[in-house]
């Protein structure tokens, strides 16, 4: 009978998982990234990056793709990752789980990061100055909830505005995930307004995939310091003495065009973790940390 | 000495008393049938028997009550159930053994079932399924055998052979029965029964069908 | 003097359900926000009759994860659901049940992650704990409905044990048989869903493709997640099953350390609410705060939305009933014409809800709309199939009124109980879907959930998804009251 059968096999099969789990001691680096626009790009990507780190480290480096900001914080925090490439808050929120852990790179361009307020042509808004009040009203989407570029930033200027939450500024609200959906949202009219990456957005104007004549810039916030690479403190213990100071400067001599620009950054300059207190502070003021 | 001895009994189920003032002395060896109309009392007096013998007898219910998803051998070996410890019925559930297969056999054998021993109830014919109500019955050790309409559902002549084999099997049997003359022929004590009363307690021999009538006589307006 | 006729009570409930559902959808929000919804679902089309099976990395290796979460999933359920079965007559034990299976498999999800990260252990238990709740409440009313009358001939003195083996196991066990079969049917699709956040199985890749309009790799993915699942009958055989455990386990990345650390850290630490853990002198005033700030933030928004929009879907559902029942009734159409409904039925009630729906959101934007439809589209199929096939036992006398007329006078009254019957069985599985579907955006308690998850506020999350829970059993309960009044029953099949 069936019974007889399962009981057996569930017995072979916790026993083959217990087994299994005691050989995981094998060390592997590995380390994961914010899913902040195209995944399916994110994954070769950072495939050619853990190779790089594999050759340049001597040891055997991997790269998990998350679904979540919120994923990759967690992976760090369990040490299941032991590197990440985070966004500002992001970043923040994980060193503040992860005792020790530290900021160790950032992009050239991290220190002076911006966000692009972007709008649908059909709305008439245009670039300005000042931050742009006439989107009151409209409907408006951020990219993911734990992104800095495209929720902590613009909802801080929102709220700076118009002394309002956006719920009560704009006529619907939305999360697109990450900041292409965010501009493909915006250009196909799902959403007048959005809230997106510079970065991003630059790059989608080099190969074509944003059309300047459906979507338009209206307003760039001031610069604040965003994406970093944070280690996990313990990672010298695990991996050997001065590991993080190896993989820091692994990062910082990173010079291959091709895997930079596909970051894009021109290269990665030295970062710690006081350079984050200003996104540390506004998401606090935002409520998004206690 | 008596095997059962029932002395001004009452008994009904759901605060309702259905037999009434009940006196009733039953000996080993006896073959006696209950008769009287659906209602009168019938089965509530045969399972107030049955439950007064306790595991001394074997009941084949009205319906035949098989378990549907089991086959005849693990229909069969429940008259046994309680003699065996649960570690066996488990696994004479799961895997048959030998031993209690040949048992099995032995009983279905002068049933003429002994081929469809592994067959599921489900599929067998009237007759097969009510004979395998029987074998359980006589695998049941106990010498008593307690059957409520053993043969409502099957042909006179299928009726016979499990009257016949019954009455060959079992040292004491206890019928309820609606068929009259199979009553007469089988039993030799007929019990009648109306309103919940004994009205007729009398040895068959000689009896014939119409001497039951008054049984059956309908008093409703 | 005419004297008008009282409405029945079931007519009472319906036309009750109806007021109820047209208020909710007089005051949702069911704009088509998206500026050319009919271009991108004609991209869409043009990618489902183009799948491509190569665009996906490992493929095969999802589509096998997705099986072994599911089996493994379902199978431990099983063996623990059966055992809580047999105590269910327990109070703590019912209520524990009613309590994890009010919990969607994506929230056990979402919370298991924190638990064990993305190991497989999240998967599986994701599905094994809230499954084990309802094989426990159905293979209890299993054992409740099994043939009873064999127990009369059980020996007096046999045990309880034995009697149990032999008069009620194995007439319940064909039923256990066919309903474990639906739950794998059912442990498939949340398999798949579980990759919407961040399991490695096909709904993982399913979400990248259909975010960046990838529709002939949906195409494929969809392809063969309904591939799996309609040859289900064929694959999964009895004397297989150890084998396919075996396997599961086998493929599993089960390398991913499992800490006790982690999981002490979860219960003492991150979910008692951060007042607490924050302590000091106004701990209490701080905690009453933070309690009536999620109240009138979020639970308070996030019910009324998952109300109105179950509601809404309630009624919807029925509605579409009533159009997909005679797609496949002998009674209504030929035997060619109801081939295509059966493939129709099939398809819609094999594509989870959640995968309807973001489907949907992606062509029409954020608003009920796509929620409404996809929940609706979902339930009816299932319960228009459960309808189609009752019709069939129904006899028609040889000079029954056709078309139209057979329809509304013949067909209709006879299958309207069952229908109820099954649409308000129905109505907390509605509701559970509705509350999950927030994570997609709408703002129904899922969403205040997601965000509590992305704020990485596992206090938040875990009180929102008790309120979730709690607003489950309540509809539940509700349901059954309705159900006892107006004695509508279900047979075992259509659990």
């Amino acid at each position: 009978m069936t019974l007889k059968a399962i009981i057996v096999a569930v017995a072979v099969a916790a026993m083959t998982a217990l087994s299994a789990g005691q050989a995981s001691a094998a060390e592997k680096f590995v380390f994961t990234a914010i899913p902040d626009q195209d995944e399916s790009a994110l994954r070769k990507r950072f495939d050619k990056v853990a190779k790089y780190l594999s050759t340049t480290l001597k040891r055997d480096v991997a790269y998990v793709p998350v679904k979540s900001y919120a994923a990759a914080v967690t992976a760090f925090r369990n040490n299941q990752v032991q590197l990440a490439w985070f966004g500002g808050l992001s970043g923040v929120r994980a060193r503040k789980l992860v005792k020790g852990s530290t900021a160790i790179a950032q992009g050239k361009a991290d220190p002076f990061f911006e966000t692009y307020f972007i709008a649908n042509v059909s709305t008439g808004l245009t670039l300005s100055k000042d931050f742009p009040k006439a989107i009151a009203g409209k409907t408006f989407t951020f990219g993911s909830k734990g992104s800095t570029s495209g929720r902590l930033m613009p909802e801080f200027h929102i709220r700076k505005a118009f002394g309002k939450v956006p719920q009560q500024v704009f006529s619907r609200v939305g999360f697109s995930g990450n900041h292409s959906r965010t501009v493909a949202l915006v250009q196909s009219g799902a959403y007048e307004v959005g809230a997106t990456n510079f970065k991003v957005w630059k790059k989608g104007l080099a190969n074509g995939t944003i059309d300047p004549k459906k979507v338009r810039v209206i307003w760039k916030t001031p610069g604040y310091p965003d994406y970093n690479w944070s280690i996990r403190g313990d990672v010298d213990k695990a991996f050997g003495a001065g590991f993080a100071k190896k993989v820091q400067s692994a990062l910082l001599s990173m010079n291959d065009p091709d895997l930079l620009k596909s970051f894009p950054r021109a290269s990665f300059i030295p970062a710690q973790n006081s350079d984050y207190a200003p996104i540390e502070a506004t998401a606090r003021e935002v409520g998004l940390i206690d | 000495m008596a095997l059962l001895e029932l002395r001004e009994e009452s008994a009904g189920y759901n605060g309702e008393t259905i037999l009434h003032e009940l006196n009733l002395t039953i000996v080993p060896g006896e073959r006696i049938a209950l008769v009287g109309e659906s209602g009168a009392g019938k089965s509530t007096l045969l399972h107030l028997l049955y439950n007064r013998l306790g595991a001394r007898a074997a009941l084949m219910p009205q319906d035949s009550a098989l378990v549907q998803a089991l086959t005849v051998f693990h229909n069969v070996y429940m008259g046994r159930l309680h003699e065996r410890s649960v570690w066996r019925n488990l696994r004479n559930l799961v895997l048959p053994s030998r031993a209690d297969v040949d048992e099995v056999r032995d009983v279905l054998a002068p049933l003429r079932l002994q081929d469809k021993i592994f067959s599921n109830v489900g599929q067998l014919s009237g007759g097969q399924y009510q004979r395998t109500a029987l074998a359980r019955a006589l695998y049941h050790p106990g010498r008593v055998i307690v059957a409520d309409e053993p043969v409502s559902s099957v042909d006179e002549h299928q009726a016979r052979e499990i009257l016949t084999t019954m009455n060959g099997e079992k040292e004491t049997v206890l019928l309820a029965m609606h068929d009259r003359a199979l009553a007469i022929e089988f039993a030799d004590r007929i019990v009648g029964i109306r309103d919940g009363r004994i009205v007729l307690d009398e040895a068959s021999n000689g009896m014939r069908p119409g001497d039951l009538d008054d049984l059956y006589r309908t008093t409703d307006p | 003097m005419m004297s008008r006729r009282d409405p029945s009570p079931l007519m009472r409930t319906t036309t009750g359900f109806l007021f109820v559902g047209f208020i909710c959808l007089a005051f949702a929000d069911i704009a088509v926000t998206t500026g050319d919804p009919w271009k991108e679902f004609s991209l869409l089309l043009e990618g489902l009759v183009t799948p491509d099976f190569y665009k996906t990395d490992s493929l095969a290796l999802s589509l096998a994860y997705t099986m072994a979460f599911a089996l493994l999933g379902v199978a431990l359920a099983n063996v623990i659901g059966f055992g809580l079965a047999l105590i269910f007559h327990s109070r703590i034990v019912r209520v524990g049940c009613a309590f994890v299976r009010a919990i969607h498999e994506l929230f056990w999800a979402l919370i298991f992650l924190q638990l064990f990260g993305l190991s497989p252990l999240t998967g599986v238990l994701a599905i094994t704990i809230p499954y084990a709740g309802i094989i426990a409440k159905v293979y209890a009313e299993i054992l409740e409905e099994a043939d009873r009358r064999p127990l009369a001939a059980v020996p007096v003195g046999t045990g309880r044990a034995s009697t149990f083996l032999f008069v009620r196991l194995p007439d319940a066990w064909a039923h256990f048989r066919t309903y474990s079969m639906y739950r794998l049917e059912c442990g498939l699709r949340s398999s798949a869903v579980l990759g919407f956040i961040g399991l490695p199985t096909l709904g993982f890749h399913l979400e990248t493709a259909f975010k960046e309009g990838l529709y002939s790799e949906v195409s494929a993915l969809l392809i063969l997640f309904y591939l799996v699942i309609a040859t289900m009958r064929v694959w999964m055989k009895k004397p297989l099953l150890p084998f396919y455990l075996i396997g599961a386990v086998a493929i599993l990345p089960w390398s991913i350390a499992f800490s006790w650390a982690h999981i002490t850290r979860f219960f003492t630490e991150d979910i008692i609410p951060h007042p607490i853990r924050a302590g000091g002198e106004n701990m209490m005033t701080a905690l009453g705060d933070w309690v009536s700030m999620l109240l009138y933030e979020q639970i308070w928004p996030g019910t009324i939305a998952t109300v109105q929009l179950t509601m809404i879907a309630l009624v919807v559902t029925g509605f579409l009933t009533l159009v997909f029942f005679p797609l496949i009734s002998p009674l209504m159409l030929g035997r060619a014409a109801r081939t295509g409904g059966h493939v129709f039925l099939v398809v819609v009630r094999s594509t989870p809800e959640y995968i309807l729906a973001f489907v949907l959101l992606n062509l029409w934007g954020p608003s009920m709309l796509p929620a409404i439809v996809a929940l609706s589209l979902h339930n009816a199929a299932i319960i228009g199939h459960l309808v189609g096939r009752f019709t069939e036992t129904i006899q028609l006398r040889l000079d029954a009124v056709k078309g139209m007329n057979r329809y509304f006078y013949e067909v209709v009254p006879r299958i309207y109980r069952p229908m109820l019957a099954l649409l308000f069985y129905r109505w907390e599985i509605i509701m559970r879907e509705t509350a999950i579907l927030g994570i997609l955006g709408i703002a129904t308690l899922g969403f205040y959930v997601d965000s509590a998850f992305a704020d990485l506020r596992f206090d938040r999350a875990l009180f929102l998804i008790l309120i979730t829970a709690l607003l489950n059993i309540c509809v539940d309960a509700i349901s059954r009251t309705v159900r006892a009044k107006l004695r509508l029953q279900t047979s075992l099949e259509e659990r």
